[in-house]
């Protein structure tokens, strides 16, 4: 074990990471204000859309699962990566774990509230959304459990609730930190949170049993949230989408965007807080190979579907692809860009993986990319189903454009509340590591060693 | 009664805890407070089985059962007919009974955790602020303020910054 950290080493890690959480600066105002103005304009877009009716959207028949699904699907596979890559990291001991997970899974829970709101706001009467709880309504008819949108109601409800504690979980021991450092509201607040924790070395042992538990949980709820999301195409018969290898494929490209936007978060938070001795450019370079191997992955998956469809040649599948080589092609080649060429050439090296600004700006077109991939799922298949004389096509309206410009500011509206209010980054983790990982002579070297518990 | 000795760093709070046994206080007696956790025998032994992953067990076939019968149950009590269709379809079935499960696992890992610490607690205890910064805590229970003070001599014998005892 390093020299027992001892007091001034926990002060100074305290003081570093919780630096975050001093009071907003007048710049923090600006940014909150500036989000909240985009969300209001959404809002108002969203009152427009209730007062006047669905004909406000772009969407009409034969299309009318738009941006609104598009984004559902979008977001939900932003949410997936966060929980489930920190998870992995946990139950895998991964010593660079420990900077990233809670940027990770505070961006899963903000994610899948966004997502939330899509199904709800594509609803049409959005008022009667209460539809969807199950309970005997006045003519004593429950919701139809066989509908899809009550399967992604339910597993969205386990995923919110299920990724809400597994941040909980995690932050526990820091949010009793953050009590015993702070006055007023806030100590009374963190103390409400930290339930009574004094960190005794039986609360130690439950908190690591559980915190391993839930992380063995929550990894299956992920992959069945996406899986659902991806029934509700696949179970259907439009051509494009009656695919078994649909779970899987939205799972990987679910990933894919995840982590991307961890990669994202990683760069913007350790710029912002200068947290660059924590978030150092090691863990840029390991999640940027994650990327890498995601993107391979995703890339396999998506030329295994499209070979299956060019090979067997079915018309109204091959019409669907071939209606969108011709009237999408641009979004088909930035899709192949984005999600596969630029990630697979780029991260081969080094280099690129140890820059953070090229860094951010492939993890940024990943995404770009990921949103044009479920443009493209959903949009051509809809357009050219199997009746030819009801084909047609489908833009967004201002509606829904302002809808989704709230969503993305909404999202880091969240966000920056939270990161001014908990803690970003594990204190207790990191100095956890520190504690743990120091230099041991061997031969005639001095090699970097960590303990480890079996 | 609850005697609490905050030390400056590891060391001190292990010759804290060979000071105390050396008084005559049992290990259990002892446990350490820190805000980093040190494994088990780098301080104290606890010798803790965990036993609440058979409460989350439990929770999770109580979600699958409430799972089964909200979709199942449902569909049998208000039947929709659909053409031929089965009245209770086993895919969404499924996909509400799996969710539901997982739903009531995660809660109960939570409840359960929370159970086992025995947190929140029901009466203000022995805590020291400065434990979050790094200082480590020696927390002992004895059973009278004899034994108390005999405690609290050990603890400054061994280099306690503050000793704070429970008040009787």
């Amino acid at each position: 074990m390093s020299e027992a950290l001892d007091s001034r080493d926990g002060r100074r890690i305290n003081n570093e990471l919780l630096a975050q959480m001093a009071p907003p600066t007048w710049r923090w105002y600006l940014l909150a204000f500036g989000l909240g103005v985009v969300v209001a304009f959404g809002l108002y877009a969203f009152t427009v859309q209730v007062t006047s009716g669905m004909y406000v959207t772009g969407l009409d028949r034969p299309v009318m699962w738009g941006f609104y699904i598009i984004n559902f699907v979008f977001w939900v596979g932003l949410s997936h990566s966060g929980t489930m890559v920190s998870a992995i990291l946990r139950l895998t001991y991964a010593g660079w774990r420990r900077p990233i997970l809670r940027a990770a899974e505070a961006m899963t829970v903000f994610t899948i509230t966004v997502a939330g709101l899509f199904p709800l706001i594509h609803l049409g009467r959005n008022w009667v959304f209460y539809y969807l709880i199950p309970y005997p309504n006045q003519r004593q008819l429950w919701p139809n459990f066989r509908s899809a949108l009550l399967w992604d109601m339910t597993a969205i409800t386990t995923y919110i609730i299920g990724s809400s504690l597994f941040l909980y979980l995690g932050m526990l021991p820091d949010l009793a930190i953050a009590r015993d450092r702070a006055r007023g509201w806030r100590r009374r607040l963190y103390a409400l949170l930290a339930m009574g924790w004094r960190g005794t070395a039986l609360e130690w042992q439950i908190f690591k049993k559980a915190s391993t538990l839930m992380a063995v949980l929550i990894i299956p709820v992920a992959v069945s949230v996406h899986s659902i999301v991806a029934w509700d195409f696949a179970v259907t018969i439009v051509p494009g989408w009656h695919s078994t290898i649909f779970p899987p494929y939205f799972v990987v490209g679910a990933i894919l965007s995840g982590v991307a936007a961890v990669v994202t978060l990683m760069i913007i938070l350790r710029r912002v807080f200068h947290l660059r001795d924590y978030l150092s450019l090691v863990h840029l370079d390991n999640m940027a190979k994650l990327l890498l191997v995601i993107s391979l992955l995703w890339s396999y998956f998506y030329f295994a579907e499209v070979f299956t469809t060019w090979y067997g040649h079915q018309p109204i599948e091959w019409e669907v692809f071939g209606y969108s080589a011709a009237h999408f092609a641009p979004l088909l080649l930035l899709m192949l860009f984005c999600n596969s060429l630029l990630p697979i050439v780029g991260l081969s090296f080094r280099r690129v993986r140890r820059s953070p600004a090229v860094l951010l700006v492939i993890s940024l077109l990943v995404n770009v990319g990921m949103f044009t991939e479920r443009f493209l799922i959903i949009v051509p298949s809809l357009s050219h189903k199997n009746i030819p004389y009801a084909w047609g096509s489908y833009s967004p309206s201002w509606v829904e454009v302002s809808i989704t410009a709230a969503a993305f500011a909404l999202f880091a509206l969240l966000y920056t509340l939270f990161a001014k209010l908990f803690p970003l980054v594990a204190v207790s983790d990191v100095r956890e590591g520190v504690m743990l990982e120091g230099e041991r002579s061997f031969g005639r070297a001095r090699l970097a060693s960590r303990i480890e518990e079996d | 009664m609850e005697i609490l000795g905050v030390f400056e760093s590891l060391e001190g709070a292990m010759s804290g805890v060979k000071r105390l046994q050396a008084a005559g206080i049992e290990e259990r007696a002892i446990t350490s407070l820190s805000s980093v956790p040190y494994p088990e025998g780098v301080l104290v032994t606890t010798g803790y089985r965990p036993r609440f992953h058979w409460f989350v067990l439990a929770c999770g076939a109580a979600g699958a059962a409430a799972g089964f019968l909200l979709a199942a149950g449902t569909a049998w009590i208000y039947p929709l007919q659909t053409g031929d269709k089965a009245i209770v379809a086993l895919f969404p079935v499924g996909i509400i009974t799996y969710e539901l499960m997982m739903l009531f696992a995660l809660v109960g890992t939570i409840i359960g955790m929370f159970t086992a610490m025995h947190l929140p607690p029901a009466r203000r205890r022995l805590y020291d602020d400065e434990i979050a910064e790094g200082r480590i805590g020696l927390l002992v229970t004895v059973p009278s303020a004899a034994a108390g003070a005999g405690a609290a001599a050990a603890l400054r014998d061994a280099g306690a910054l503050r000793v704070l005892e429970e008040e009787p």
